[in-house]
């Protein structure tokens, strides 16, 4: 049988020791009326090569970003994953490894997520991060439910241009509190700053995106003062790369910011896992959800780590924990650590470059085309919305047929945004992949939507 | 000082003391388009004034460090990690080289349903599994971990009690409870109530009995519960839960001792959530991602996490599997996109790789082991409930605490013996509890060279008690100050 070590004679044997007569004996306390009475319907046993077969039938009827030209991005991106990140990942030593209850026994773990926290600190200039969340969206959510309880108000203000899966798990999460949520309006792409002040009395908290799901970036410093003003926290959703140009959190007065970091390091995965990431200001540590690694000593005074402030966790605290987190994605989060450790400062900078200046060669390039426009003006970061002439959904179909597939369809997501594309760039565009994508418009736009 | 050893108690430094400046591993292509100026195309009061200080190492530098971490975990690929209602099994290669293939890996979930439909059959036919396998109607694969499944299964609860007039105000649970349950109750909008179980470790029925009326919403159960029991009475309690219009939801964590034995379906519960990183051997990560699809009776599939795989016959080959965002009354989003889609990739490919019979096989052998082990150690530590058990049992080391040795300290004590810990101090109803759970697939050998050690320490705590305690001195660093980590908060590295 796979995977099991007994042989029929170590059963016999451990049978008799027990002092039973059969395996069915040991299941004596499940009522016999009650067991299953015919085997399973499902499929399988499959040989290693059959489901090798089976597996790779399933995989190849999946185009992947490298069997295309892909500006899919909204959230999830596709960067190049350097080796050694799958490397480390694959060692039996994380990826087999449990949660580090027995600290002695989980230093690698330990330690390895110490990094990764002190790295999100670095990105964000907050003082405190956490473990990690199941993805960025989960953590906005959190980052909400930590506001209400600090600021004890039972309102929490979102961005409208905060990317819509974001706001769909935050609302799932407060859908049982009776905590009212408000979807700012925007104008020009990003938060509607004078909108704003109307909602702020009573707010706990404002979620904003920045860079946005447009990939605009917001009026941060703006929002921020407004909010102080208010009382309210700001809670900024960050891409972790664009952190390598964009001020930190910490410097417009974001109270926690949080964010996705799948693009630290890992593939795109159809969406899963994905990397949540929380960091806020050191007087909000007590309030923070999930696992927290600290630095602490052993008896001989050797440096070593644990996790730290348990008594906000629902294995101690129970239906009064800060969150229901357990597991989270903590191989995930060790990618992330390896990624930024090889990229370092100088190519965490390069990278950000990279993918700021081919967004904007882009741009220009798309904006060229008789027929296709900016939706917006403002400064953006990876990605930016163009209007086209035609419905965007056909130009996919077109350009899908050529290998190219241009972007998201924001009508999906806004109304009123039918004729508009989200295009996505990173280090992996070339120029001929801009240039074919710009020319494929120009081929599908002039023959009016039929390439 | 610096220490020159390279075996014993190595310290690693962190990646940021081992960084040098100037040193660098990237290797970005040449850019091709003209750089950027990013004060002029992101504005100048964007920007940051310094980049953030990330460590400059060689790639070299960089596996060896993670590598020399690496070397300081314990780990499921080195040894028997009988860690209770966690379910610690080996974590099969060849899943890992099914979940690398890059049709997986490398598939954007914004792509077409027609460019995925491998995915989205994987998707759609996995959940199809999970539905035969615990005798539920309809699965959703979005939760990312067990906690969010029991978030998203209440929240079902909550809006089908709503829609029929009352969402109802409470939960009960019983004391033997994961804590992630309460957590999620309050979170799901619940008061959580507690009854007590009984002396056999069984729910007390009678109270169960006494507790239920018209506010109740639910009773959260785990089955087999955390002690390692079965509850035998399961029928009675679903139609007392039933009986007055309540949900019975089944916390999947110990699902691994059901495996083709009995349905949670068929026995009266009506909405569950699985952990694809206990029961179907997808790997733990070090704490992480895990999946924990959620199960519902058909009466509750209206409320599923949006958006529902689907499958329609009537379309050609192709496009046949879709993702279905009519939902009018589902609970929403759980997840940002479809859930750990490569953490259920592993899974599918276990439940092809067992087949119907390898599943019973499963939970057959893990109860065996169980069973062994519990018998072999009674001798040596106190077991507050005995009998028959299921996949894991709780011993106390209450006899060891009159000669001055906790749980704790036998748990440290085993790692110097190289085997990771049972869980400690859990269930909250047994005094210095060590829950063990050594699943199916850990041999004779390996339970045989466990009773061995755990023997050792239980002679140890008699005779030299001090050794105990005073664990573990074989592991990296010995037994590690948790207040001083609390008192002293340092949760970033900084130069100091």
């Amino acid at each position: 049988m796979p995977y099991v070590s007994n042989t029929d004679r170590d059963r016999e044997e451990m049978l008799r020791e027990i002092g039973v007569a059969s395996i069915d004996d040991l299941f004596a306390d499940v009522p016999r009326e009650l067991r299953t009475k015919t085997e399973l319907d499902v499929p399988g046993p499959l040989s290693e090569a059959e489901l090798v077969r089976h597996m790779r039938s399933l995989a190849s009827m999946n185009r992947t970003t490298d069997d295309v030209v892909s500006f899919l991005g909204g959230g999830i991106y596709d960067h190049t994953v350097p080796a050694v990140v799958r490397h480390v990942m694959s060692m039996p030593q994380f990826y087999t490894a449990y949660t580090p209850y027995q600290a002695e026994a989980s230093q690698g773990t330990l330690q390895s997520i110490y990094e990764f926290q002190s790295l999100v600190c670095r990105l964000t200039g907050l003082d405190v991060a956490n473990a990690s969340m199941y993805d960025g969206a989960s953590a906005a959510a959190e980052a909400c439910l930590m506001a209400v309880g600090i600021t004890r108000r039972n309102k929490i203000l979102v961005a409208g241009t905060a990317n819509p899966s974001l706001r769909a798990v935050v609302a799932t999460y407060l859908e049982a509190s009776d905590i009212e949520i408000v979807e700012l309006p925007m104008t020009g792409g990003v938060t509607d700053a004078t909108a704003l002040e109307a909602h702020l009395p009573g707010a706990a908290v404002l979620v904003v995106q920045h860079p946005n799901f447009f990939g605009l970036l917001e009026p941060v410093d703006e929002l921020s003062a407004k909010c102080a003003e208010a009382g309210v926290l700001l809670v900024a959703s960050v891409d972790p790369l664009s952190l390598a140009v964009l001020k930190p959190p910490s410097d417009y007065g974001a109270a926690i910011a949080v964010g996705e970091g799948q693009s630290l390091g890992n593939p795109v995965g159809y969406g899963g896992p994905l990397l949540g990431f929380m960091a806020a200001d050191r007087k909000y540590v007590r309030r923070m959800p999930g696992r927290i690694i600290g630095a602490t000593t052993d008896a001989d005074g050797r440096r070593g780590f644990v996790m730290t402030l348990q008594t906000r966790e629902q294995h101690i605290r129970r239906q009064k924990a800060t969150s229901n987190i357990c597991t989270n994605e903590g191989l995930v989060a060790l990618g992330a650590a390896v990624h930024m450790s090889l990229l370092g400062k100088k190519g965490f900078r390069e990278l950000a470059l990279q993918v700021t200046s081919k967004a904007h060669y882009a741009a220009l390039a798309l904006a060229a085309v008789a027929g296709v426009s900016l939706r917006f003006d403002g400064p953006f970061f990876r990605e930016f919305v163009i209007d086209l002439p035609v419905p965007a959904h056909r130009v996919k179909e077109e350009l899908g047929r050529v290998g190219i597939w241009p972007g998201i369809s924001c009508g999906c997501y806004y109304d009123g945004m039918d004729n508009s594309l989200l295009v996505s760039l990173s280090e992996r565009h070339t120029r001929e992949d801009i240039d074919s994508l710009a020319s494929g418009l120009e081929a599908v736009i002039s023959s009016g939507g039929t390439a | 000082m610096t220490d020159l050893r390279t075996t014993g108690h190595v310290l690693e430094p962190t990646v940021f003391e081992l960084s040098h400046p100037g040193r660098s591993s990237y290797r970005l292509p040449a850019l091709d388009v003209p750089s950027a100026d990013l004060a002029e195309v992101l504005g100048a009061s964007n920007l940051r004034s310094t980049p953030p200080e990330l460590p400059e190492l060689s790639e070299p530098e960089v596996v060896r460090h993670f590598t020399r971490l690496a070397e300081m975990n314990f780990h499921i690929d080195r040894a028997i990690y009988p860690l209770g209602s966690c379910t610690m099994k080996y974590n099969p290669k060849i899943n890992e080289e099914m979940a690398g293939l890059p049709g997986f890996t490398s598939v954007h979930p914004e792509a077409a349903a027609g460019e995925c439909q491998g995915a989205i059959s994987l998707i759609y036919n996995l959940g199809r599994m999970l539905a035969e396998i615990s005798g539920m109607d309809e699965v959703s694969l979005q939760p990312p971990a067990g906690a969010s499944g029991e978030l998203a299964g209440m929240l079902m609860v909550r809006a089908y009690l709503a829609d029929q007039g009352n969402p109802r105000s409470k939960v009960i649970v019983p004391d033997t409870a994961h804590g992630t349950n309460p957590a999620s109750l309050t979170l799901a909008g619940y008061e959580s109530v507690e009854i007590p179980s009984g002396p056999d470790g069984r729910i007390d029925v009678q109270a169960l009995v006494a507790a239920v009326d018209e506010e109740t919403a639910a009773f959260m159960i785990t089955n087999p519960n955390t002690l390692g029991v079965f509850e035998n009475r399961i029928a009675d309690i679903a139609e007392i839960v039933h009986g007055v219009g309540g949900v019975l939801y089944l916390d999947g964590a110990n699902l691994n001792a059901s495996l083709g034995v009995v349905r949670p379906g068929d026995v009266g519960f009506d909405v569950m959530h699985f952990n694809l990183h206990k029961t179907f051997s997808t790997p733990h990560g070090g704490g992480g991602p895990g999946s924990g699809p959620v199960g519902v009776k058909s009466f509750l599939a209206d409320y599923l996490p949006s958006p529902v795989a689907r499958r329609d016959e009537r379309k050609p080959r192709g496009l046949e599997f879709d993702f279905d965002y009519d939902r009018p009354k589902s609970i929403g989003k759980v997840h940002a996109v479809y859930g750990n889609f490569l953490v259920a990739v592993k899974a599918y490919a276990y439940i092809l790789t067992l087949g119907p019979e390898g599943l019973r096989r499963v939970a057959e052998n893990a109860v065996l082991n169980a069973n062994y082990l519990q018998k072999k150690l009674e001798p040596f530590f106190e077991l507050p409930y005995g009998g028959l058990c299921q996949h894991e049992f709780v011993l106390s080391a209450s006899r060891q605490k009159e000669q001055g040795v906790r749980a704790l300290d036998v748990a440290k004590r085993l790692l110097d013996y190289g085997i990771h810990s049972p869980t400690a101090y859990f269930p909250l109803v047994v005094k210095e509890a060590l829950m063990i759970e050594p699943t199916e697939t850990e041999s004779r050998a390996s339970l045989d060279r466990f009773v061995e050690v755990m023997r050792t320490i239980a002679e140890e705590s008699a005779s030299s008690p001090e050794l105990v305690t005073g664990a573990p001195t074989e592991t990296p660093v010995g037994r590690l100050d948790e207040s001083r980590a609390a008192k002293d908060l340092d949760v970033a590295w900084r130069k100091s």
